[in-house]
């Protein structure tokens, strides 16, 4: 009875050195997961930022209708637009009316307001260059008056977007070597109380590769296991965000999500496969005398 | 007959620290050979540089067919298959039964067959008298019943040459006295034997050649006369 006590003792506490390394792994793998997630939905939301920015195209009074539907169907088949809104004469009256709260119609015995087209644009092309650039193109237009958008407006959230977007990378990167040198720590750690083991399979004529293999191919299980605990927190905080903020649904992307995962498993796999095979090759070159 | 090591002025360092100068000595087959000296005068060094721990760099060194001068790192492990070691401290894989540490050994140096492997096993196992213990882990033995497993597993591959540094250090006196006798017997089966050891009482019994360190060097008993060389300078 004290002999199986004592051995099932031994035997969990070598398993629970194994659960503290794959806690500890799958901890920080969650947290660059998350940062991921985090730079996944800032994407998603700068698209979204983006394409509410638009321009609005003013026609000259006389223009014909055909000419009108010419010029939006021109503009609906090139390459940045991503919808087109034609608003008539009346129509424009009718939203300043909104707007206003008073028919200024009453004072008026004319439409001072020009028809225009409003143009939505791709993400891609919300970049004061381009937006310069359609414009100075559009002007040619006999029948273009005017072209009008923020240009300030644009200028702030091109600018913007690029300054958040460096931050979060470089906190990014930063984070990565942060991982992986925890990973590496807490694996060379736990190879550091099997140096003994490893001193005595040399001794009895193992070669290096024949040592390593086991511990290489334990080392990789627990990185999917850690993988896959980082994986279902990720989950986790997924739903529980999505209870209180029902608007990131909107943002969701399941392929995205996809990546996002079998990345963390790479990570997972790879870093704990290069610090198990780094540290038992370090330790096997270490002289028997300086591994007390 | 050819011998199984052979060493010619040879000087062993450690960390650029001259321990041991102009050791000569060769090993013939079946041979029974206790090294002594006292501690620090380097039996442990000498043992080392014999299975490749310590790298040769002096002087020329031969075992079996391997030219210790020229040795790879990756050719170490391939000599240590052709030697049996024992450890005062046992050196057993303390995380597996000691069926499964002959078991590595005989994987780790490319046995392929599972019929072979158990045999081989109950007959090292039976030759140390552990026929029944193969299931046991190692923490379950005695000091003595995990010396005879070292043993068994030197013994494994069938080397011409068993190095035991100090193999009865850690044991009661009845004990070191079958451990001794055990190798003895296996001497005399043909395997040639270099031991270090302490235990002056236990050498009576067995043998009679000794390689002793003193002072820097290696004195052999077979060489009654040898020449007195100027005292070691140290270098550095």
């Amino acid at each position: 009875m004290a002999k199986q006590a004592e051995e099932s003792f031994q035997k969990r506490r070598l398993r629970g050195s194994y659960i503290s390394v794959i806690l500890s792994v799958s901890l920080v793998l969650f947290t660059l997961g998350m940062l991921g997630l985090v730079m996944l939905y800032a994407q998603k939301l700068s698209v979204q930022v983006k394409e509410n920015i638009g321009f609005t195209i003013y026609l000259e009074d006389d223009i014909k209708e055909v000419d009108v539907e010419r010029l939006q169907k021109a503009i609906d088949i090139s390459p940045y637009s991503l919808s087109t809104v034609y608003i008539s004469k009346d129509d424009a009256v009718d939203l300043l009316k909104t707007d206003l709260g008073e028919d200024f119609m009453q004072y008026l015995d004319y439409n001072p307001l020009l028809a225009s087209i409003e143009v939505k644009m791709k993400a891609e092309y919300a970049h004061p260059d381009s937006l310069a650039n359609i414009k100075s193109q559009l002007i040619k237009s006999s029948k273009v008056k005017e072209i009008s958008y923020e240009e300030s407006l644009v200028k702030m959230v091109q600018e913007n977007i690029q300054r958040v977007g460096v931050l979060m990378l470089a906190f990014s990167l930063l984070l990565l070597v942060v991982a992986i040198a925890l990973i590496n720590n807490s694996i060379r750690l736990s190879i550091y109380s099997k140096r003994f083991l490893i001193k005595s399979m040399q001794l009895v004529g193992a070669t290096q590769p024949f040592i390593r293999k086991p511990f290489v191919q334990k080392g990789v299980v627990h990185g999917i296991y850690s993988a896959l605990i980082a994986i279902l927190l990720i989950m986790g905080v997924m739903y529980y965000s999505q209870q209180y903020l029902p608007d990131l649904i909107q943002i969701q992307d399941i392929e995205i999500l996809a990546y996002l995962f079998v990345i963390v498993m790479i990570l997972g796999i790879v870093i704990s496969w290069v610090s198990t095979s780094l540290a038992v090759r370090k330790f096997i070159r270490t002289r028997s005398d300086k591994l007390y | 007959m050819k011998s199984i090591v052979s060493i010619t002025n040879c000087n062993i360092y450690i960390d650029k620290h001259l321990v041991l100068s102009d050791v000569n000595f060769d090993i013939n087959k079946g041979e029974f050979i206790y090294l002594i000296g006292k501690t620090g005068t380097g039996k442990s060094s000498l043992l080392k540089t014999l299975y490749g721990e310590l790298p040769m760099t002096d002087g020329g060194g031969r075992i079996g067919e391997f030219d210790l001068r020229k040795l790879k790192r990756k050719q170490v492990p391939f000599l240590r298959r052709n030697l049996g070691i024992v450890f005062q401290d046992f050196q057993l894989l303390t995380d597996r039964t000691v069926a499964e540490n002959l078991i590595f050994v005989m994987k780790a140096t490319g046995w392929k067959d599972k019929q072979l492997m158990k045999e081989r096993i109950e007959e090292v196992l039976e030759k140390v008298e552990l026929g029944t213990k193969g299931f046991k882990m190692p923490y379950e033995l005695s000091g003595g019943e995990q010396q005879r497993v070292a043993i068994a597993r030197a013994l494994i591959n069938d080397p011409d040459l068993i190095l035991a540094d100090e193999p009865t250090g850690n044991l009661d006196p009845e004990t070191s006295d079958n451990i001794l006798k055990l190798l003895y017997d296996i001497s005399q089966s043909g395997r040639a034997i270099l031991m270090a050891t302490h235990d002056y009482t236990l050498m009576s019994k067995y043998g009679n050649r000794t390689l002793r360190c003193d002072a820097g060097r290696v004195i052999d008993s077979l060489i009654e006369s040898s020449p007195q060389k100027p005292p070691l300078q140290e270098t550095d």
